[in-house]
């Protein structure tokens, strides 16, 4: 049985060294990779807490995200808007309007829109006040962000 | 005539075979190269996005849809979903125009929400009728982010046919 190797020393007439017919298995394993990778992989980076834990939720959504978006993140422990902390989850208060995050989102109004980041177990009691305030606050372009579980 | 080939080989010469090792050789370098730059510049979490309405007692009424399915609500408390919608009658020997209001309660399956349920009901109100976009969620308090997400993408659909695209979080004025 004849068995084709990636280096032989006898190529047919040819230079010893690389086989064609292996090369090309690896140029198309290459094309499948970059595929996949364009594919599956984001140049987007998704903004994080600087202290603890965040997860986004799940979603199929694949509509990407607008830019010139202010950015309110709410994790377990805080909401920050533009990175910036402005108050603990824990202290929010019972009304809908809060008057930490009013605010600092009035100064901002130029940008008209908000992309909240919320982690997945944010309950909807906390979200909704964090949206109730940012429509308050003449924000009229809401959205919320997820990580994509799309397919290929 | 004796004109050259592409590869500089005299067209009256005998065929020898070309050796594209090379050729090939620099074609997998530069799907190295692009794998590294992709793999350092970029990132294994894609984000997606939904465009949020929120209800609010001060936003003028809509107004009423001109087809069958007139509205259609989705509420959610703990694990179980409720569906209530208002269906046009289309009884063509019926005096006036009668509508009807119906809920469909579906209980929590495995400690989770019935999603699949759910998407059983939207898919048999989508077709009743298409036209009908607008749907609304109401939470209760204590839904994650994690279950009311899970919810919207089931009432928008797939990309290629959605459902109800345009959801009203409802809720939020308490």
């Amino acid at each position: 049985m004849k068995r084709r190797r990636m280096f032989r020393a006898d190529s047919g007439g040819l230079a010893p060294g690389l086989d064609v017919g292996a090369l090309a298995p690896l140029v198309d394993m290459m094309t499948l990779m970059l595929v996949f990778l364009l594919r599956s992989y984001s140049t987007e980076s998704a903004p994080m807490p600087p202290e603890g834990h965040f997860e986004l939720a799940g979603t199929t959504s694949e509509a990407a995200r607008a830019s010139g978006s202010v950015v309110v993140l709410v994790s377990k422990d805080a909401v920050y808007i533009e990175g910036r902390r402005v108050i603990a989850v824990n202290y929010l208060p019972e009304d809908l309007l809060v008057r930490e995050i009013y605010d600092p989102l009035l100064l901002m109004r130029g940008k008209k829109r908000i992309e909240v980041h919320v982690d997945r177990s944010i309950p909807w009691g906390v979200l909704k006040r964090v949206l109730h305030t940012a429509r308050t606050a003449g924000f009229e372009d809401l959205s919320l962000v997820a990580a994509s579980t799309s397919s290929l | 005539m004796s004109g050259r080939g592409l590869f500089g080989r005299s067209a009256g010469e005998p065929a020898a075979e070309a050796d594209v090792r090379p050729t090939l050789l620099g074609v997998v370098t530069l799907m190295f190269l692009l794998l590294f730059f992709l793999l350092t510049t970029s990132s294994g979490q894609r984000l997606g996005v939904l465009e949020l309405r929120l209800g609010s007692p001060s936003d003028l009424a809509p107004l009423p849809h001109a087809g069958l399915v007139k509205d259609v609500s989705v509420s959610l408390s703990g694990t179980t979903l409720s569906v209530e919608y208002t269906l046009q009658s289309t009884d063509i020997s019926a005096a006036s125009t009668t509508v009807e209001k119906r809920q469909k309660d579906l209980p929590g399956v495995a400690g989770r929400p019935d999603l699949a349920g759910l998407l059983a009901t939207l898919e048999e109100l989508h077709a009743i009728d298409p036209s009908q976009e607008r749907a609304r969620l109401a939470p209760d308090d204590a839904a994650t982010t994690d279950t009311i997400i899970a919810v919207m993408d089931v009432l928008h659909g797939p990309e290629a046919a959605p459902l109800f695209p345009k959801i009203a979080l409802t809720g939020s004025a308490g």
